[in-house]
């Protein structure tokens, strides 16, 4: 049979309702840009993006997979965390429903794969800097974040405030893990061995 | 005036049997004439469902993958099918529709009434789905009106298909669950309108799968399919107005890129090298601009030009296939309405854009073909077929007066054995999207009077206002002209013959004439 496996290192994914965000962020997370005149372009299936990150020199993958948020996708939506080692459960800050959905996948997330790593992120700040108010209000998803030990981040795609420092702490999470960094530096040694340009830089 | 005996029109072809672009080899599924078009694009799907459990294209495929042995089919005995209902000029039912709908809020907007074309859509219960040019649950009490008038008529054993009153014709198509209905203004026959709302219904059917669809209103009668639907409505306006501005789907055919036939053999060669391995690939179909590039097919199966044509819908009306590469569930309901295949799309690379899905009925190989795209890539630019594309992609297309036929304006040339057409550049007055859409309109209305069902004609051709037209249909071809209008019919009919050799001469760069397989 196959061995369909991903070419990265850091298999990471994007869950939370419709129409909150997860798109915008993979975009600006890949490309840095954010596409305002686009409405409607709720993700069918599921869509995936790899980027090379480097933390302390070490370069390696991450692959996305941004799931869509629509009901009818909900069955499908498990093939995509299996094996992942970070989720960014993502809700936009002023809406309650979307809200609850990410709680559901906090949940979800905690009993299926546990070694998983879950990061909270509220999106649309934007919206908040223009006045409207936040709901739940803030005080309480941080609490919920630090009850359940999962960093909490609130960012706006619309304007990227914060979205870099998420992908950055996900991929300073992964690495300062012994057993990531140890699997990363040995595939950089593979490809090293088959390909004469090494992927690495310097470590030092 | 319509003339069937044009003399001299069979001669314009020196040779028969040698239509431009014909061909023995075909990737898409063709048909003989527009009726059957349209009736198999509304029963094959109602068929299938009759003999749902012993022959799902997808689980076909599946088993040949596992090698197991294959499974015996028993043939269901087929029912006689229903006759197909007669219009019904149902006067009386056609005031209260309008009476009605004066009562309710969008219908006093003078835009909203003003629409050339609405499309609803709603449950057999009467439930809005989908309004075209409003939200549809503003519409209660009209879609309530509609499904009363549905059920009246299904009460008394009969279907009530069509309405006209005045310049508007009100159209039902009632499919499964679900009751479609248009209300146009346009030219369209009602076979025309017909077949875009069995489009519309197949669009549903495409994100859902007929299986799906049934089932959840046979848990629940009452059941909100916009549940099921957020997120597609995009779909369904798109392909809206895709249908409005497109004859490909009228015509039942599909547009190729233009290329050099070696540039496109190597583009089709170095897919079916790469993917061959991958065993349970379907079809590779590369889109650009909206045109064919290539479809590679598993052998021994084939796709249906109105499948290819939801395809092109989905490509042209999601951005984020630019970006990223999508893993997506898609049913074609001519290929099997009961189950998802998965598409890998992806569009080559950020100075190519052609789109390129690999459509798979196996959920687990997208790293597969992620990685086979890539490769594909890789390959395509060392042989500068991504340059062939993309200079193919930028140039404008001819037009009639630059192959040297200036009485000439537009044209729609279908070839029948391949199911693909071809069309020139549009050129004055043809520029704006309303004459382009009155033009269309005019291939309509022609179209419509060939295939007319009680009295089809071969050759029209018709002096206008505007311009002439001209259309004639042979066993090989349909063509669909527009003149200066003022031409006369001889010098007419002497440009088609140029026209027909200019077409013969260029048909290996506007056709694609072989069909590929894995
Ligand atoms: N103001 C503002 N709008 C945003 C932000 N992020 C996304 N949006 C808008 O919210 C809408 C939905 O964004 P998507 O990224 O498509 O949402 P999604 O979560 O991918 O939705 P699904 O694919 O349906 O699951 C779009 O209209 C975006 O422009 C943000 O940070 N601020
Ligand atoms: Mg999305």
């Amino acid at each position: 049979m196959y061995n369909d496996m991903p070419k990265v290192d850091l298999k990471v994914v994007l869950l939370g309702s419709s129409n909150v965000g997860k798109t915008s962020l993979l975009e600006r997370f890949i490309d840095d840009r954010f596409n305002e005149n686009l409405p409607n372009q709720s993700t069918i299936g599921a869509a995936f993006a790899s980027k090379e990150v480097c933390v302390n020199n070490i370069k390696f993958t991450l692959g996305i997979w941004d799931t869509a948020g629509s009901e009818r996708y909900q069955s499908m939506t498990k093939l995509y965390y299996r094996g992942a080692k970070a989720a960014i459960v993502c809700y936009d800050v002023t809406n309650l429903e979307s809200w609850e959905r990410a709680k559901y996948w906090v949940r979800e997330l905690r009993s299926v794969e546990e070694t998983c790593v879950v990061y909270l992120c509220g999106t649309k700040k934007d919206i908040l800097d223009e006045g409207k108010t936040a709901t739940p209000d803030l005080d309480i998803v941080e609490r919920y974040a630090a009850g359940i030990q999962c960093k909490f981040y609130l960012v706006s795609n619309k304007t990227g405030e914060k979205t870099s420092e998420l992908f950055d702490e996900i991929s300073k999470d992964y690495i300062s893990d012994p057993d990531n960094l140890h699997s990363v530096m040995e595939a950089i040694t593979l490809t090293a061995n088959s390909k004469t340009d090494s992927r690495c830089c310097p470590i030092g | 005036m319509a003339n069937p005996e044009a003399p001299g029109v069979d001669d314009v072809i020196a040779e028969p049997g040698i239509e431009p672009g014909a061909s023995a080899e075909t990737m898409l599924v063709t048909t003989d004439s527009f009726e059957e078009y349209e009736q198999e694009m509304s029963n094959s799907i109602d068929d299938r469902q009759m003999k749902e459990s012993t022959t799902s294209t997808i689980s076909e495929l599946q088993e040949d993958i596992r090698e197991a042995p294959p499974t015996p089919t028993a043939v269901s005995p087929t029912e006689p099918k229903p006759e197909p209902p007669d219009d019904l000029e149902l006067e009386d039912n056609t005031q209260q529709l309008s009476l009605n709908s004066l009562e309710i809020d969008p219908l006093r907007n003078t835009t909203w009434l003003a629409q050339r074309k609405h499309i609803f859509i709603l449950s057999q219960a009467g439930k809005p789905i989908y309004s075209r040019h409003s939200s549809e649950d503003k519409l209660v009490t009209l879609m309530g009106v509609m499904q009363a008038l549905v059920s009246f008529v299904q009460a008394g054993n009969d279907m009530i298909r069509s309405v006209h009153a005045g310049d508007t014709n009100f159209v039902f198509v009632v499919k499964g669950p679900l009751i479609l209905v248009t209300v146009s203004k346009t030219l369209e026959s009602v076979p025309q309108l017909v077949l875009q709302l069995t489009y519309v219904y197949n669009q549903i059917v495409s994100v859902l799968t007929q299986s799906q669809l049934t089932r959840v209103y046979e848990q629940r009668r009452n059941f909100d399919l916009r549940r099921l639907l957020t997120g597609s409505e995009r779909l369904i306006d798109h392909l809206l107005n895709f249908m409005d501005k497109e004859p490909a789907f009228f015509l039942g055919a599909i547009k190729c890129l233009p290329l050099l036939p070696s540039m496109r053999d190597a583009i089709s060669q170095t897919i079916v090298q790469t993917c061959g391995k991958i065993k349970n690939l379907v079809f590779a179909i590369l889109l650009a601009n909206n045109q064919l590039v290539t479809l590679v097919r598993m052998k021994k199966y084939f796709i249906h030009p109105a499948d290819l044509h939801l395809i092109q819908n989905l490509v042209a009306s999601s951005e984020s296939f630019k970006t990223v590469e999508s893993w997506t569930p898609i049913c074609l309901p001519k290929f099997d309405s009961n189950g998802f295949m998965h598409g890998h799309v992806s569009y080559l690379a950020e100075d190519c854009q052609a789109c390129l899905l690999l459509l798979t009925v196996d959920k687990d190989v997208f790293y597969s073909l992620s990685d086979a795209k890539q490769k594909i890539v890789e390959k395509l630019r060392r042989t500068n077929c991504l340059e062939a594309i993309n200079e193919s992609m930028n140039k404008a297309s001819i037009t009639t007066a630059e192959i040297g036929l200036p009485e000439m304006r537009h044209v729609l040339y279908k070839c029948k054995s391949t199911a693909q057409f071809w069309s020139p550049g549009f050129q004055p007055p043809y520029t704006t999207d309303e004459e382009i859409e009155r033009l269309l309109g005019l291939y309509q209305c022609l179209h419509h009077r060939l295939h007319a069902p009680n009295r089809p004609l071969k050759l029209i051709f018709q002096q206008l206002d505007k311009e002439t037209m001209l259309a004639w249909v042979t066993s090989g071809f349909e063509l669909y002209l527009t003149f200066e209008p003022l031409v006369t019919k001889p010098d007419a009919i002497n440009s088609v013959s140029k026209l027909l050799k200019w077409i013969k001469k260029e048909e290996e760069r506007l056709f694609i004439l072989n069909s590929p397989t894995f």
